[in-house]
């Protein structure tokens, strides 16, 4: 391992649908503000690269994962010849399967992550929650696995029609016609392949819990939201911490039975009305792109996790932030430099330095 | 949560003004009411859903004398004093404000 540790993060991209891994780079420089950090990228245009303030150190671009397993592990490592990052932050949905499906390969390679167990990731994937919810004591909604348009209109009309048509790691869509369903089925096709999951539609209040499992059934810091903004994909723009003591108490539940390690995040509906009770939509194998926020409330999950990846002594005690604080998202625009994008698509990695401003043409003086 | 529309509020000069409370309700600056904090200024927070909202100065008078478990004569006697309101009036919005709490699951039917 190196002196001192290189951080490898994914999922840079914070557009429509924002992904975790700038937020988990801002949330360690808070706390590790000398360390290094590189991202491994899909696309030279992940907003997280031009970013000022959490940009990573280094960027390269890594293997899409419909390339395979192997050619994941192959990008790795010659990524690793060159970078040879100690610890592994994955951000997104796609990538932690062979992850936690292979953790012999992370050992012999001496990568370090703080991730479950095959059988409890598996037992939070989407087709498995409501036997999760089962043995919990949970609220989910009913939801069906498809894997043909025959069984996905059955499974609608089974469910009263008004459905989610949800991929097999990430996306849902609201689906009220055959037409839509359909539409919203080979789109999930499309990108995450089969199964297709079709959930029963629970209205009401969206709310989130983000935290951090010491593998043995214990939470060892948490935050607690409810969503006050949502994008048209129904993506949180906005979050209010609050503290629930019955919330606490099913998360609490559900991460002592999946023996969690790692970051997590939990998502409920509560239908409106006194009676409505919490209904556990999908349970996220990661950080969630909101995981800074609570680092400003002292609720450091990113620095906590890299730390129980390293075994480390945690540096900062995780505090429960408290019900009124909120966040909301703001969209702002980065500048770019063509030479990193250049650099990027032609070799694959970007090492970040200053660059020298690009002079004006001289023909621009004749204009 | 909408509130009935609340009695008159007293006017000064000719211009709407927020009443201040009957003793000993001038004194607070918040109270506690079923799960949300109400601030003395009308704004309220729930601290297990997240959500936030606003109330008249005769809507946060009905429910801190309801945190003090005053029953129905005593909340409208309060309301008469601070407000200049008929009885008639007062006890007419006073039913209806107590049903919408109670339909909202956030007092029993009867007090």
């Amino acid at each position: 391992m190196n002196s001192s540790p290189i951080i490898a993060v994914t999922g840079l991209h914070r557009g429509e649908n924002p992904q975790p891994g700038s937020a988990v780079i801002r949330s360690l420089r808070r706390v590790y503000p000398e360390l290094r950090i590189i991202g491994l990228v899909y696309d030279s245009l992940e907003s997280g690269l031009f970013s000022e303030e959490d940009a990573p150190d280094a960027a390269f671009t890594m293997s899409y994962p419909g390339a395979g397993v192997e050619a994941f592990w192959q990008r790795l490592d010659a990524i690793r010849e060159i970078e040879r990052f100690d610890v592994l932050i994955p951000c997104l949905d796609a990538e932690m399967g062979p992850l936690v499906d292979s953790p012999e390969k992370l050992r012999e390679r001496g990568i370090h992550v703080c991730l479950p167990t095959a059988a409890s990731f598996q037992c939070r994937d989407k087709s498995k929650l409501s036997e999760l919810c089962e043995r919990t004591h949970c609220r989910t909604p009913q939801t069906i696995a498809v894997n043909d348009v025959n069984s996905l209109h059955q499974a609608a009309a089974t469910l009263g029609g008004n459905v989610f048509v949800k991929g097999r790691y990430y996306e849902a869509k609201r689906a009220l016609t055959p037409a839509a369903r359909e539409a919203a089925y080979w789109h999930m096709i499309e990108q995450w392949g089969a199964p297709v999951l079709v959930q029963e539609n629970v209205e009401g209040e969206e709310y989130n819990v983000i935290g951090l499992g010491d593998g043995r059934g214990n939470i060892l810091g948490s935050c607690s939201m409810r969503k006050m903004l949502r994008t048209a994909s129904g993506k949180g723009f906005g979050g209010m911490v609050v503290r629930d003591p019955q919330l606490d108490a099913i998360a609490q539940s559900l991460i002592a039975e999946l023996r969690w390690n790692g970051p997590f995040e939990l998502e409920f509906v509560k239908p409106d009305g006194p009676r409505g009770e919490y209904c556990l939509i999908e349970i996220n194998p990661r950080f969630p792109a909101w995981c800074d926020f609570p680092s400003t409330l002292n609720c450091n999950l990113p620095a906590a996790a890299l730390e129980l990846a390293l075994g480390w002594q945690p540096r900062e005690p995780l505090r429960r932030p408290m019900p009124g604080k909120f966040f909301i998202r703001h969209a702002i625009d980065m500048t770019g430099d063509i030479r990193d994008l250049a650099a990027l698509t032609t070799t694959g990695q970007l090492i970040r330095q200053a660059h020298e401003p690009i002079t004006q043409p001289a023909f621009a003086h004749n204009a | 949560m909408k509130l009935a529309p609340p009695p008159a509020p007293i006017r000064h000069n000719g211009h709407a003004h927020a009443a201040k409370l009957a003793v000993p309700s001038a004194e607070f600056t918040h109270f506690d009411f079923h799960t949300v904090t109400w601030q003395a200024d009308g704004f309220g927070f729930d601290a297990t859903t997240g959500e936030f909202f606003t109330a008249s100065p005769t809507a946060l008078l009905v429910m801190q004398s309801l945190s003090e478990k005053l029953n129905r004569q005593q909340i409208l006697e309060r309301i008469t004093s601070t407000f200049e309101v008929a009885r008639t009036t007062a006890e007419r919005d006073l039913e209806s404000f107590l049903a919408e709490l109670a339909h909202l699951g956030l007092t029993k039917d009867s007090n």
